[in-house]
Order: structure tokens, then sequence, then C-alpha cells
């Protein structure tokens, strides 16, 4: 009797793993549809129609369904099909590059322009008029002048 | 100073002209072409798909090879599979090796193909496409024929049971085998 009931609850916990494993999706197709890359027409599964996105689709559903996280999928799809599969480049090693360089590059830009604003900025100054040196009269009629503007005072 | 920095800016900004037209130049040379007719096959060591070791091209020098890229999800593949089987029973005792090379497929879908086709050539995996690519194909099913030495002799870009190709492949196989 007690074997028999091990069999049965045993077959029960099989059958019914599956079902109730994924009440709750831990990731979406959309989500990894935007994620993934087609690899014969080398757009992102939500843009492709080919045979091969559409069998990848199925992929991501059956392990959407079995509770799979999006990393998982992703790491599976990753030793099928290489790196490329992936839309974006993994964080670590050289695929680093691609996530830091622009920001670099951005970087770089901003020092440029400021380095070249403060600059452009220090050679105006010379130029401008500052007081009476920049009346454009030699010494002495600035001189005479003094001298007769103090007669008013 | 002013001059000098001026100077360098200018050199920086040739420098990333120069950067950028030399990436343009090795993309332009690095794009993958068919290797030509009569030139030796790219060497190449893949996984089987059903992990059993692996197969490299150059442990078969010395037999004539067929080389058939395809994938589970090609159309023309379903209608290639069975003419390959028969080909591939029909030339094994002259020393031929057929090898099919299932690329930009998931494991399991080839798994399923190989097995509703009863296929008993082995099947190797190419899961990043990089020999596929070293091989120029643009589109699945193609077909190369290598000789014992080695050497391309023929190159069908489509299925082998398009009329046109059928004699080409069997012309290559004969003069593989002679």
């Amino acid at each position: 009797m007690i074997p028999r009931f091990l069999a049965v609850f045993g077959a029960a916990l099989v059958l019914a793993g599956p079902a109730s494993a994924c009440a709750r999706p831990r990731t979406s197709l959309p989500y990894l549809e935007g994620q993934v890359m087609c690899p014969t027409c080398h757009t992102t599964l939500d843009q492709s129609d080919s045979a091969a996105a559409h069998q990848i689709e199925v992929f991501i559903s059956q392990k959407i369904a079995a509770c799979w996280t999006a990393q998982r999928i992703e790491s599976a799809l990753v030793a099928n099909y290489g790196q490329g599969i992936l839309a974006a480049p993994s964080h670590k090693g050289f695929d680093l590059l691609a996530w830091w360089l622009p920001i670099v590059g951005v970087l770089a830009g901003a020092v440029i322009l400021a380095f070249g604003v403060w600059r452009w900025s220090r050679r105006r100054e010379p130029e401008e008029p500052d007081g009476p040196t920049g009346s454009g009269l030699d010494e002495e009629t600035e001189r005479r002048l003094d001298d007769l503007l103090a007669r008013f005072d | 100073m002013t001059h000098r920095l001026k100077a360098m800016a200018q050199l920086l900004a040739l420098a990333c002209v120069a950067g950028l037209l030399a990436l343009l130049v090795w993309q332009l040379d690095h794009q993958r072409h068919a290797p030509p007719i009569g030139s030796i096959a790219p060497a190449f060591t893949l996984r089987r798909l059903d992990g059993s070791g692996t197969v490299s091209l150059a442990s078969l020098r010395g037999r004539p090879v067929v080389l058939n890229f395809w994938s589970s999800s090609c159309v023309t593949c379903k209608s290639e599979a069975p003419v390959l089987e028969r080909d591939w029973t029909r030339y094994r005792p002259r020393g031929v090796v057929f090898l099919g090379v299932d690329y930009n497929d998931l494991a399991s879908a080839a798994r399923t193909f190989v097995a509703a086709h009863g296929l008993t050539f082995p099947i190797l995996k190419d899961g990043s496409a990089s020999v596929t690519s070293t091989y120029g194909v643009a589109q699945a099913p193609e077909t190369y024929v290598v000789n014992r030495r080695g050497r391309i002799l023929a190159h069908l870009a489509g299925p082998i049971t398009a009329p046109g190709f059928r004699g080409e492949f069997h012309a290559a196989l004969a003069k593989a085998t002679a």
C-alpha cells in the first residue's frame, strides 16, 4: 500500500511540476525578442519574420513556460549560436570596450570642447577695450586731457 | 605653444581619419567570399551534432569529401536531405565522406531534422557559423565537393536536387573518386 502511494505521489509531483513551475514567468517573449538576433537576417527577432527567427521564438517561449530567467535563456542561446546571437555585447572581457568607448568618446569630446572654449575666451580678452589704455589716444594727449578735465572738478 | 597645440590637434584628427580608413580597408578585405574552385578547402574542426567528439577536415585528407551546409529552418534542405542520404549510401563504398554542417540552428531542432530524415552521415554543428562564413555560404543549402588532396572541385550554391546542379554534383564526385 505504501509503495503504491509513494509511486502515485511521485508521479503526481512529476506531472504537476511543469504545470505549476511557472505561475509567474520570470521574463517575457517581447523583451527577449528585442535582445536576441535572428541569425539569418541579422535583425532582432521582433523585426524578423524568417523561419530561423520563428524557431528561436518557439524555443524562448518553451523556456519561459519552464520558468527560465532571461539570462539563462540568453546563455543557452549563446551556447548554441555563439555571442553573435545577442543584440548587445556582453559586459565582460573585450566586449566591455563596446560599452565604455562611447562614454569615453563623449567625455573626451566634452573636455576638448571645454578646452577650446576656454582658449577662445582667453584669446578674446586682450582685444576688448579696458579703460583709458584702450582709448586709442597717445600718453601725452591723454595726460593733457586729464589736466583739462581736472579743471572742472 | 599655440602653434604646437594646433599642430597636435591636426595630427590627432589626421590619425583618427587614417584609423577609420584602415578599418574600412580591413573590413573590405575580410568580407567572406566563397573559396574559388581549385583552391584548398579551408581547414576546420567542428563538434559532431550528436556530441560524440569532433571532426577535422585535415583528418579526412586522402578521401573525397562532400560538405553540405544546411539548417533545419531551411525549406529546400528538407527536399535535399533524402537525396543526400541516398547519394551517401551510393558513394560511401567508394571512400567518399559526406559531412553535413548544420549552422544558424538550434541543436535540438537539428537533431529532430536528422532523425526525421534518417540521415546517417556525420553531422557537424557550426553554432556561430564561423566555418560557414569561411566558406562564403550565403543561404542554405550549399554543397562543396573536395578531392583527395583537399582541393575544391565543385561548389553548388543551392540544393543538389536542382536540375542544373544534379549533373555537376555527380560529375564532381566521379572526378573525385576516379
